[in-house]
């Protein structure tokens, strides 16, 4: 499978989406999608809450065209890296990016790379994973009350500084937990938000926690990520034959430690059904738990599937999960409710701590990374829309500096 | 600097690679040019044929800025877990493996757009 193939199979889903949002809510979808860019999109905005599937997912189908659009620009083919910007980018379009927010990071990030005489291709990646911080732009814009001019351009400036400063943040971040934490721009994203956060009522701003949560869904939300899961196991045989399988094992056998591309170290193939495994076992879970197929559920289910190709599998995704689901019984919470069951999925952004360390690592990272992220959420004002990724970046430091610290002074005299 | 903090982190990586193995000889030679450098890494420990090819593989994958910009800060730096070739082969210019008698000598190049490669031996195939 080229390249070009996967490229056309992320603009299938995209141009799906909008055909669904069209077939399901018609030309109300417009208005909808504007009503989507006066809304606040901090921790938890639910676009489909907000304004209807239809409106939601055409949101979030631009959103993820931008991180097509922006690979394209940049030069850079679709592989494992970028093929998991696209889909956890349009998986965040259901609640919390939307174009206008995301836009003014982008360019901050590329303003870094040309100061350092680098390009967009260099920083692509912090680019397009660095949007977890839309709801900042939006936040400025919308929430702190200044009038509408001052408004856009507070949003569109914080935008830019916001980009400017996430390169250097990034391979700090990197460092502290050495790629054991797959949503590293979540770490990175947390740790700038803490300051935004701070400024911002620092000056007298507010930041009041948002919970806006679609718990009737559509039967389109139940269905689309069973549907996309199985196209993608499609795609897979139909290129690869049953050898897509059997590439799975090389899959399988990878620790998933950042950075892991699993199309160019196994097979495209191999990685797309991977992708398409973990979809539709992640689905069997949110309707085994009763949870609701909300825009974050569907957006965490997105993620996944994205980084199917980059870092997360199976066999060392559920470990973590099994940890996280026991820190939830013991804590007396429900699985199915919003931060358990979104846990549960984005937990497994410290898969690698599993394949590298094995099982009993992996479950008391999931058992941490529950406790941690049921509060991270507050201390950044719910600007960085990969809480779990913050979580669990502070969750494999903790892990990782406890096992180097072990290895390197085990039987020193 | 940043040539200085690339050698290191060259080293550190192929030489955490490389003890992987518990060799009782390594051997890391640098020989730099203005705009380029070649390391060569020699160890005494046996490899297969396949281990062989596996590795010039990796070594010689295709470049890949969008992650060696980022995750290749990472180089010869966090080195908890297994070595990580992948992080130099999406960067270097070129890559040898070669067995010898006993171990295996690696040759790797790096330089920028205009260095010379023809300088450093590289075999005419390759070109």
């Amino acid at each position: 499978m080229t390249h070009r193939t996967l490229q056309s199979l992320l603009i299938i889903i995209l141009a799906g989406m909008i055909v669904t949002a069209f077939a399901v809510d018609g030309t109300d979808i417009f208005s909808a999608f504007w009503e989507i860019q006066h809304h606040p999109a901090r921790l938890f905005s639910d676009f489909i809450e907000v304004a209807g599937i239809g409106g939601a997912l055409l949101n979030a189908a631009l959103v993820g065209a931008l991180g097509l659009v922006f690979s394209a620009i940049a030069g850079i083919p679709i592989s494992g890296p970028n093929w998991a910007a696209v889909l956890t980018m349009t998986g965040f379009g259901l609640f919390g990016k939307t174009p206008l927010n995301v836009l003014p990071i982008i360019v901050g990030v590329y303003l870094a790379a040309r100061i350092i005489g680098k390009g967009l291709k260099d920083y692509l990646i912090i680019a397009l994973f660095g949007t977890a911080l839309g709801p900042l732009v939006s936040a400025l814009a919308l929430e702190i009350g200044l009038p509408p001019l001052p408004a856009v351009l507070a949003g569109a400036a914080g935008g830019l500084v916001t980009g400017f400063f996430l390169p250097s943040i990034a391979v700090a971040m990197l460092h502290m937990h050495q790629g054991y934490n797959l949503y590293n721009m979540g770490l990175t994203c947390g740790f700038f938000g803490l300051f935004a956060a701070a400024f911002i009522r620092g000056f007298g701003g507010s930041l009041p926690a948002l919970s806006v949560w679609a718990s009737e869904p559509h039967p389109v939300q139940s269905l689309m990520v069973p549907v996309l899961s199985v196209f993608l196991l499609i795609s897979a045989v139909v290129s690869g034959g049953w050898s897509a399988f059997t590439g799975l094992k090389r899959v399988l056998r990878m620790p998933g430690r950042l950075p892991s591309d699993f199309m160019d170290s196994a097979s495209p193939e191999s990685a797309l059904v991977n992708a398409g495994l973990i979809g539709l076992i992640g689905s069997a879970y949110v309707w085994a738990v009763g949870a609701d197929f909300s825009g974050p559920v569907l957006g965490g289910l997105l993620t996944i599937i994205g980084f199917g190709a980059f870092g997360t599998h199976l066999k060392n995704s559920w470990p973590v999960v099994t940890g996280v689901i026991l820190a939830v019984l013991a804590t007396g919470n429900s699985l199915a409710a919003p931060g358990p069951i979104l846990a549960a999925i984005f937990c497994t952004t410290l898969a690698p701590l599993a394949g590298e360390f094995g099982v009993p690592v992996g479950i008391i990272s999931g058992i941490i990374h529950f406790i941690m992220v049921s509060r991270s959420g507050s201390w950044h004002g719910g600007m960085d829309l990969y809480n779990n990724g913050f979580a669990g970046g502070l969750t494999a430091t903790i892990i990782v500096a406890v096992i180097q610290w072990y290895r390197t002074n085990r039987g020193e005299k | 600097m940043k040539r200085k903090e690339q050698i290191l982190q060259l080293i550190g990586e192929m030489a955490s690679f490389m003890l992987d193995e518990n060799p009782m000889r390594l051997v890391i030679s640098l020989h730099q040019e203005e705009d380029g450098l070649h390391l060569a890494v020699i160890d005494d420990v046996d490899h297969t044929e396949q281990e062989i090819v596996e590795l010039e593989r990796i070594l010689n994958s295709r470049k890949r800025p969008e992650l060696s910009s980022y995750y290749g800060a990472m180089t010869g730096h966090d080195l908890l877990g297994s070595a990580r070739l992948d992080l130099l082969g999406w960067s270097i210019k070129h890559a040898d493996v070669m067995k010898m008698q006993q171990g295996i000598k690696i040759d790797l190049w790096i330089g920028g757009d205009r260095f010379d490669s023809r300088q450093f031996n590289i075999p005419e195939k390759e070109k």
